[in-house]
């Protein structure tokens, strides 16, 4: 399914984040999106997945428009997203955290719930299986039962991602990933998103801020600075952009190092 | 291993409940189904306050609830308990949603004050029903009746309010387990809408769910005691409810029934305590206004020292005594 966003403006109180962005995520495609700090990025991200209401232009799913939703509507559609700064549960083991992600396909009800009963015995033992898989995806079996406070934080993104994948998302939303990793955590990270890419068959919308990930795994890359889209097309000529450069390093740097 | 060794204990509990009555007075008696009611009420906020995240300051409006919808039912001549108990676990549900949904806007200590707020437009309400009806100290309710059953005297109301607890416990564990959206919304809300879960009715579902379950305590409350008055329904109780489930340890369903126990039975632990002492005359002019500053004093010492509650000590010592003489689990526990 197709991720399609059509000219989306985001303001607040006069402040533009977002100025008439459009962009296609094509099925099973590893998407990123670049940019420097305050490009608008995560207000993108927000954006598709229902944090906050578009002031104007459309998001749409596999066909269905989805601007304007609750969060939990999103998700409905199949959308999953991870945070910048994990958003976990605290005080819940890796299991239970990566078990909520399971809430979209729990059917029983609270009364079925407090009796344990029927379809919410049933259900729970097939959720923890899957649950299970997802652990063994992600290498987090010795993490199992550790509350998520305890654990360092690339471990705590790895679980974010778990939980993600919990709700069997056909589209993705990663922010940042790689913050706070170190770089073998940052290789196997690399790996986790090929899988999810190859195996899975997950389309996702990456934001990123390592550019030699981005250069290594992205299948397109779109560069956002102050609110609009400056470049777009695969990683190897977005990257060599003198526009991108000039976003990221400012015109006075490109024309001294081009004078060189 | 470890369940083998819980359905040992659980059984044990069982057979010194049962056989409880056998052994004790009935002032022990008393106390005991006093403690059961208290516990359904605990675990009922404990629900709202300790899963879902939603603080309370109107479980005593809750529990009016449910004794005035009984009074009222039975001044009308409903009297049966297949009417009245349903009919207080509607009305509460019903106040739930109305409380409930200031919910969606309103966190800490806001949605305290609107509870607060409730409780006072509950007992208004009912002090208003009671002048109404002219019977300004309260109402007499005649014993719970089922064709020809009467629930009558202390040993069958103790099994009744015991079996009523247990059943509760064992809902409120089950819900603990099946149910942590509401875990999700009282720890990230963020992150819970991102999972998909719907926040504004799994909060509302928790209002609705803990006033019911709070309703029916309150009119169970009102045939034990036989009597109903607006008076038994003060500010006071909410907080006692509050202290139940923060004594006990938050959003632990057992920590709850430990509170309850330990909230129910502290005024008496202190009269024995004074009793036994034997000061000289006037102390117990003091003891009245010493209960609520003792009351107090271990809600803040539980707080500071004790955060987990009786629930984290209860804990310890299980550990303390599973893992003697060593101190720590082996690092690869056999499981």
């Amino acid at each position: 399914m197709v991720l399609e966003i059509r000219a989306l403006t985001l303001e607040f109180e006069g402040l533009r984040a977002l100025e008439g962005v459009s962009l296609t995520v094509a099925p099973g495609a590893l998407h990123a999106l670049v940019g420097p700090n305050g490009a608008g990025k995560t207000s993108l991200l927000n954006c598709v997945g229902g944090f906050y209401a578009p002031t104007g232009g459309r998001v749409s799913f596999g066909g269905a428009p989805i601007h304007g939703l609750r969060p939990h509507r999103v998700a409905a559609h199949g959308i999953a997203r991870t945070f910048q700064f994990v958003e976990l549960f605290r005080h819940m083991t890796v299991l239970d955290n990566i078990l909520l992600g399971r809430h979209r396909h729990m059917r029983a009800g609270v009364a079925a719930g407090a009796l344990f009963w029927g379809r919410s015995r049933r259900e729970e033992a097939l959720h923890r299986r899957r649950v299970e898989e997802i652990i063994e995806f992600l290498e987090l079996e010795r993490h199992r039962k550790e509350p998520i406070a305890t654990l360092p934080f690339g471990v705590q993104k790895l679980v974010g991602i778990g939980r993600a994948l919990a709700l069997e998302p056909a589209l993705l939303l990663l922010d940042e990933p790689s913050t706070g990793m170190n770089r073998e955590e940052k290789e196997n990270l690399a790996r986790f998103l090929l899988r999810i890419k190859h195996e899975l068959g997950v389309t996702m919308l990456w934001v990123e801020h390592d550019m030699e990930l981005v250069g290594d795994l992205a299948d397109a890359v779109s560069v956002l600075d102050f609110g609009q889209k400056i470049a777009e097309g695969p990683a190897a000529a977005v990257l060599r952009d003198p526009r991108v450069a000039e976003a990221y390093l400012g015109r006075a740097f490109v024309r001294e190092r081009g004078a060189e | 291993m470890d369940t083998r060794l819980r359905r040992v204990a659980v059984a044990a509990l069982v057979v010194a409940l049962l056989l409880l009555p056998r052994f004790g007075s009935s002032f022990v008696l008393d106390l005991a189904a006093q403690t059961a009611l208290a516990a359904v009420g605990a675990l009922a906020l404990n629900l709202l306050t300790g899963l879902a995240g939603q603080i309370s300051l109107g479980h005593a409006g809750f529990l009016a609830t449910g004794a005035f919808t009984t009074a009222a039912l039975v001044e009308s001549g409903w009297r049966s308990p297949l009417v009245t108990l349903p009919a207080a676990a509607l009305v509460g549900a019903l106040l739930g949603v109305i409380v409930g949904i200031p919910s969606l806007r309103l966190k800490g200590l806001y949605l305290a004050l609107g509870t607060l707020a409730m409780h006072h437009v509950v007992l208004y309400g009912a002090g208003e029903l009671q002048t109404r009806w002219g019977v300004n100290t309260g109402y007499t309710i005649p014993p719970p009746r089922l064709g020809a059953l009467v629930l009558k005297g202390t040993v069958p109301w103790y099994y009744a309010l015991v079996a009523v607890a247990a059943a509760a416990l064992v809902l409120a564990v089950n819900l603990q387990r099946s149910r942590a959206g509401w875990m999700a919304i009282r720890d990230r809300e963020i992150a819970a809408e991102s999972v998909g879960i719907d926040v504004a009715r799994y909060k509302i579902l928790a209002f609705v769910w803990s006033s019911a379950a709070t309703s029916v305590a309150g009119a169970l409350f009102a045939y034990y005691r036989g009597f109903v008055s607006v008076e038994a329904f003060s500010f006071f109780l909410a907080i006692e409810y509050v202290a139940m489930i923060v004594i006990g340890g938050l959003g632990s369903a057992l920590g709850a029934v430990l509170g309850a126990g330990f909230v129910t039975l502290l005024p008496h632990g202190i009269d024995a305590a004074v009793g036994a002492v034997r000061l000289p005359g006037g102390v117990e002019y003091y003891l009245f206004p010493a209960k609520f500053g003792a009351f107090g004093l271990l809600m803040a010492l539980f707080l500071i020292f004790e955060p987990q509650g009786l629930v984290g000590i209860w804990r310890r010592v299980r550990n303390w005594v599973f893992l003697w003489p060593f101190r720590h689990r082996p690092l690869r526990a056999a499981s």
